[in-house]
């Protein structure tokens, strides 16, 4: 059997995946604590572990704090959902076409879209401010959701692509040959079958989007009322004080969305980016 | 209903020519099968009838129609395939109906066509599940109901047996044929195997390396094949091959088989000459224990009860099979005296050609 080990093959195991684990999670076990604690006890020494005047107050006083907190995440989540949306309109064409169809370039743009993979956005932070100034598009929503949309398209076209390389080309035939045109297929044939990938791609792309919206905020925008979480963060730094406790609140809070989307779709992500993968 | 005609189809992928100039003229309500070995290109021809493929050159004619340039749905024609390609996400009932809903067909129609498919089918009561939840056999059928609620002119089949297991894929020939007499519809099906050819088909059309090899009624392509390689398709187990030494052309042939046997064969001798090499083609189930005759050496015998089928040697080891009565007195490592008729023989020269025999049984019709 594959999956007999030894006893101290497991300790091994267990082992490496508490060190995992615990690099990946003590930041958010740690941005709990601090939520938890009066601003002044954060900075007590020595360093106490457990205190007895843990309270929820800071997420009572974050919206207090900055009023537009609520506004933050709210933008946040819409212009991950826009981004993603919109990057789906776009990808699931380009994903059948490339999987399907046979044109020319074929290969050499499909390279190209991996090239923009290797760059960040950071590089091309200038170029694209100008470009979105001369469209008049800075300070507005779109000029956080284009760039968005444009870094996530390579990304998602080669997830999906290989997702819609693994349905079988004669379910595709078939319907040809009954009179369905390549739309049709596509639509009542294909998509309904790439479901698991499509969740996974859009889960993907959503979770792309809210991390690097912070980037293209700071940079595209200075409108206060459309600025995403992360850059609202921000205005917990006071010109006295920085209201750690509270900050540390609303990120938690920023970031529960995406938790909670994972959690739900988690057995599909696993099924979708191992679909395929051995003969069932 | 309709004729199929086929017209100098070539095809080729890049360099590989696939198919050389084929024609064939399949007649109306008839059971044709195309059968061949792995890559004779019986199934591109297949799907090149359905327009799945385009054919390099060459027309095709379909109810006295040039259908060479029309899409799949235009040529009626449907098609099953090897894999059935059913949509796992669609229940039984959309299954067979999807064709018709592409026609955007009136509900009333569309139902009572699919209704009477499953009839036919025996799926009335499967309609609701959704294929994986289906035998294979059911899936099969399943497809096959795809296939005929659009009343095509032409049925065309790739393979649609090879997934089932045996028990399950001689029921499925029975039906297949029953299906052929209700629906009184042409069909063309593609195989490699000769047993379904043999049992379901009409004509067959042997392909190999991308040519016909022969095209005929079951029984013709038994009693009267027309190269080596189609006498050796047809028939379970296959014709022995025993090659020979022509010792005279006059009237009959006479040959000595490799071991020192010499037998006067009924054949045309026609552009044959002295000395020549030939095979002399020797069905298993064509020859009897006997006093005298070939010498084979038997290395395994295998009883399947009715009868005992025994692999052995003859002459410099040229390997010969034979089908012996199921309780023939016969060991492992003896020698067997066989005796065969020389009307039973087939004779074919070294360039596959063969021999035609001037004694041979009247076709079946």
């Amino acid at each position: 059997m594959m999956d007999r080990y030894t006893k101290l093959q497991l300790v091994g195991i267990y082992a490496a995946l508490a060190v995992f684990l615990t690099f990946m999670l003590l930041p958010f076990f740690e941005m709990f604590m601090a939520s938890l604690r009066p601003l002044e006890h954060l900075f007590r020494s020595p360093y106490q572990f457990w205190s007895d005047d843990f309270s929820f107050q800071a997420y009572r006083d974050m919206w207090v704090t900055v009023p537009l907190l609520g506004r933050y995440i709210f933008n946040s989540i819409f212009i991950a959902s826009s981004v993603t949306l919109i990057t789906m309109v776009f990808v699931v064409p380009a994903a059948y076409a490339y999987a399907r169809l046979n044109f020319p370039f074929k290969n050499i743009s499909l390279g190209i879209f991996l090239g923009v993979n290797m760059f960040t956005g950071a590089v091309l932070l200038i170029p694209l401010y100008r470009v979105l100034r001369t469209m008049g598009l800075l300070n507005s929503y779109w000029a956080m959701i284009i760039p968005g949309v444009a870094f996530l398209i390579p990304t998602g076209i080669w997830l999906l692509r290989s997702y819609l390389e693994k349905i079988p080309r004669e379910l595709e035939e078939a319907a040809f040959v009954d009179g369905a045109s390549r739309l049709y297929t596509l639509r009542r044939v294909v998509l309904p079958l790439a479901v698991p990938g499509l969740i996974v791609v859009g889960v993907a792309v959503f979770i792309g989007a809210y991390a690097q919206q912070f980037l293209f905020a700071i940079t595209f925008n200075q409108t206060r009322e459309l600025q995403p979480l992360p850059a609202g963060l921000y205005e917990f730094i006071g010109y006295q004080t920085v209201t750690w406790n509270e900050m540390m609140a609303a990120a938690l809070v920023g970031v529960l969305p995406v938790m909670v989307i994972f959690l739900f779709l988690q057995k599909y992500l696993v099924a979708g980016l191992t679909a395929g993968a051995v003969k069932e | 209903m309709a004729t199929l005609n086929l017209n100098a189809i070539t095809k080729s992928f890049g360099t590989a020519k696939v198919l050389h100039d084929i024609s064939l003229a399949i007649e109306d309500k008839e059971f044709v099968v195309f059968v061949g070995p792995s890559g004779c290109g019986k199934s591109t021809l297949l799907r090149i009838i359905a327009g799945l493929e385009e054919a390099t050159s060459g027309s095709i004619v379909i109810g006295g129609e040039d259908v060479s340039h029309a899409a799949p749905v235009d040529r009626g024609i449907s098609m099953v395939f090897q894999s059935y390609a059913l949509y796992p996400h669609l229940t039984v009932y959309e299954n067979i109906a999807f064709p018709l809903r592409v026609q955007k067909m009136a509900k009333d129609q569309l139902d009572a066509r699919v209704q009477h498919a499953a009839k036919v089918l025996q799926l009335t009561d499967k309609l609701q599940l959704k294929p994986g939840q289906l035998s294979g056999g059911q899936r099969q059928r399943v497809a096959i109901g795809r296939s005929i609620v659009r009343e095509p002119k032409v049925f065309l089949f790739d393979e649609p047996l090879s997934n089932l297991d045996a028990a399950l894929r001689g029921d499925m020939r029975v039906e297949l044929s029953q299906l052929h007499r209700q629906l009184d519809a042409t069909m063309v099906y593609v195989t490699h195997d000769q047993v379904e050819a043999m049992t379901m088909a009409d004509r067959i059309v042997v392909l190999n390396g991308g040519q016909v090899e022969q095209f005929g009624t079951p029984m013709e392509l038994y009693h009267h094949p027309a190269t080596k390689f189609v006498a050796s398709f047809i028939g379970q187990p296959n014709m022995n091959f025993v090659p020979a030494k022509v010792l005279d052309t006059g009237g009959a042939l006479t040959v000595e088989l490799e071991g020192g046997h010499k037998m006067s064969l009924p054949v045309d001798t026609t552009g044959v000459s002295l000395g020549d090499s030939v095979e002399v083609g020797i069905r298993p189930e064509h020859v009897a224990l006997g006093q005298n005759g070939l010498d084979i050496t038997v290395n395994v015998l295998e009883r399947l009860g009715g009868v005992a089928i025994t692999y052995g040697t003859i002459g410099n080891g040229t390997r010969f099979c034979a089908s012996l009565p199921g309780d023939a007195p016969v060991r492992e490592g003896e020698i067997l005296k066989l005796t065969v008729a020389p009307e039973d023989c087939h004779v074919f020269q070294s360039n596959g050609q063969v021999l035609r025999r001037k004694s041979a049984p009247a076709l079946v019709a």
